[in-house]
């Protein structure tokens, strides 16, 4: 009885088995799920960050193989085969979207480092710039200390070249001045030199006038100023009375002696060696005595007038012979000079 | 002769009784009302994430096929609509993620552009 059960069923599930194999042996959609898987698998990204997805997915491939195997419903292989496909690209999209998360987290601690790098230079520029500003206003600075500077050097040099100016002016004013006082001094000079001509011109002249008067009463020029010497011819033998021309030699010396008022004279009388020295030294007082009462008596002052007796001492010849000893009997009247002075015999 | 021909009535009867079994086994498949309800929380879920702008094929898909899930349901034809289910989910997730991953991937670019132009400004201002 049971061996008779069991042959239908068997029968059954062979016909069964036997029409699921009939199916066509490969399925399309089946292929490209587990082509897909192949890849996902293949690829480290998604085995490593998708790791479950892909695991589900490899799950849903292999019952979508299995009933593919087993020759079950096209539909329901191809159905499983779908969602085994999605899940692979579930997988590969998890994967992906966990690599972009894993960029992000990196690249943005590199954006952080890039952007403190990029502050960090734009500070250091900023730093760079504002000392180069600075060095700008220093050395714009220092120029314009320099300018000053030159300024006030300038003006120093100036003020110096002013007072340099200034002192040279003066120099100059100084100089003129000098060349003023100078050729003041030089027309001073001049005039004086002209006075001093004009002077001596009238001093000669008055000289050469004086010779000329002087001439003839015999002046002579000597060490002591000009001398007239009226000889013994004037005067009588032994007497002191002076004689009519001899008075008219005293006439002209009178007159010599009111034209130039600021002459003196000094009178000297001189005698011969004979008779005695006391009577000759009486004889030479007289005589010089009597020229200068006789000039007295013609209007001279008696303070101008000097006379003195040296009896024989001074001869000016030889008392030996006639013509000696009259040459030594003489009466000397020297001028004086212009201020009245007369150099005194030794 | 007599247990020969009682074995020849009862044969038919064991191939129907065997093949109703098989066909209610069959039949005895549940409204697959929680792979349904799955489905439409994961497209909802995808589309908050911009599926339909990042995945629009998978979204329509996803979308049609719950729908056809739906009708499935309504002519009782359960496998099926637990088929459309499943794919619908299977759909609405991978957009979800494909949305997901492109935003990632824009968002490691926008972080990579930002790099490139800073180093561009380091370089522009260190010249």
């Amino acid at each position: 009885m049971k061996k008779y059960h069991f042959l239908p069923m068997s029968l059954l599930a062979v016909a069964v088995l036997a029409a699921c194999s009939s199916l066509p042996p490969n399925n399309a959609l089946l292929d490209e799920a587990s082509n897909d898987y192949s890849k996902a698998k293949a690829s480290p990204q998604v085995t490593e960050l998708a790791a479950i997805e892909l695991k589900q997915a490899g799950d849903s491939l292999d019952k979508a193989t299995h009933a593919w195997k087993e020759r079950e419903d096209r539909a329901l292989v191809e159905h499983l085969a779908h969602v085994a496909k999605q899940q692979v690209a579930i997988a590969q999209e998890t994967a992906n979207q966990k690599a972009a998360e894993l960029a992000i987290a990196t690249s943005s601690a590199e954006r952080d480092k890039v952007r403190l790098e990029a502050r960090t230079r734009e500070a250091d520029s900023a730093q760079r710039s504002a000392e180069a500003a600075r060095q700008e206003s220093e050395a714009s600075q220092r120029k314009a200390e320099e300018s000053q500077r030159s300024a006030e050097t300038s003006q120093l040099q100036s003020e110096a070249s002013q007072r340099q100016a200034i002192a040279e002016k003066q120099a100059a004013s100084d100089a003129h001045l000098n060349t003023q006082v100078a050729r003041q001094q030089a027309q001073d000079a001049e005039n004086r030199s002209r006075q001093l001509e004009v002077q001596l011109t009238e001093s000669e002249a008055q000289l050469k006038d004086m010779e000329t008067q002087l001439k003839g009463m015999e002046a002579k020029k000597t060490d002591r100023g000009m001398v007239i010497t009226l000889s013994e011819v004037v005067f009588d033998t032994n007497k002191a009375q002076l004689k009519s021309g001899g008075m008219r030699n005293v006439q002209k010396l009178a007159d010599f002696l009111k034209k130039y008022p600021e002459r003196k004279v000094m009178i000297e009388g001189f005698t011969d060696s004979r008779g005695s020295d006391s009577h000759n030294q009486s004889l030479s007082d007289k005589r010089a005595s009597a020229v200068r009462t006789a000039l007295l008596e013609m209007g001279i002052s008696p303070e101008r007038l000097t006379s003195r007796g040296y009896g024989e001492s001074f001869p000016v010849a030889s008392n030996d012979n006639a013509a000696g000893r009259q040459m030594n009997r003489r009466v000397e009247i020297i001028i004086s000079d212009n201020s009245g002075n007369i150099t005194p015999r030794e | 002769m007599k247990n020969s021909s009682g074995y020849k009535w009862y044969r038919p009867i064991s191939v129907i009784g065997c093949a109703a079994v098989v066909i209610v086994g069959c039949a005895s498949i549940p409204p697959p009302t929680e792979q349904i309800a799955v489905a439409k929380s994961a497209l909802a879920s995808a589309a908050s994430v911009g599926g339909s702008e990042y995945a629009s094929v998978e979204m329509s898909a996803a979308q049609e096929k719950l729908d056809r899930a739906h009708q499935a349901m309504e002519k009782e034809d359960y496998e099926n609509a637990r088929w459309l289910a499943e794919q619908a989910q299977a759909d609405a997730r991978l957009a979800e993620k494909k949305a997901q991953s492109a935003k990632a991937q824009k968002a490691a670019n926008v972080i990579q552009d930002d790099i490139r132009v800073l180093r561009e400004e380091i370089n522009r201002k260190s010249k």
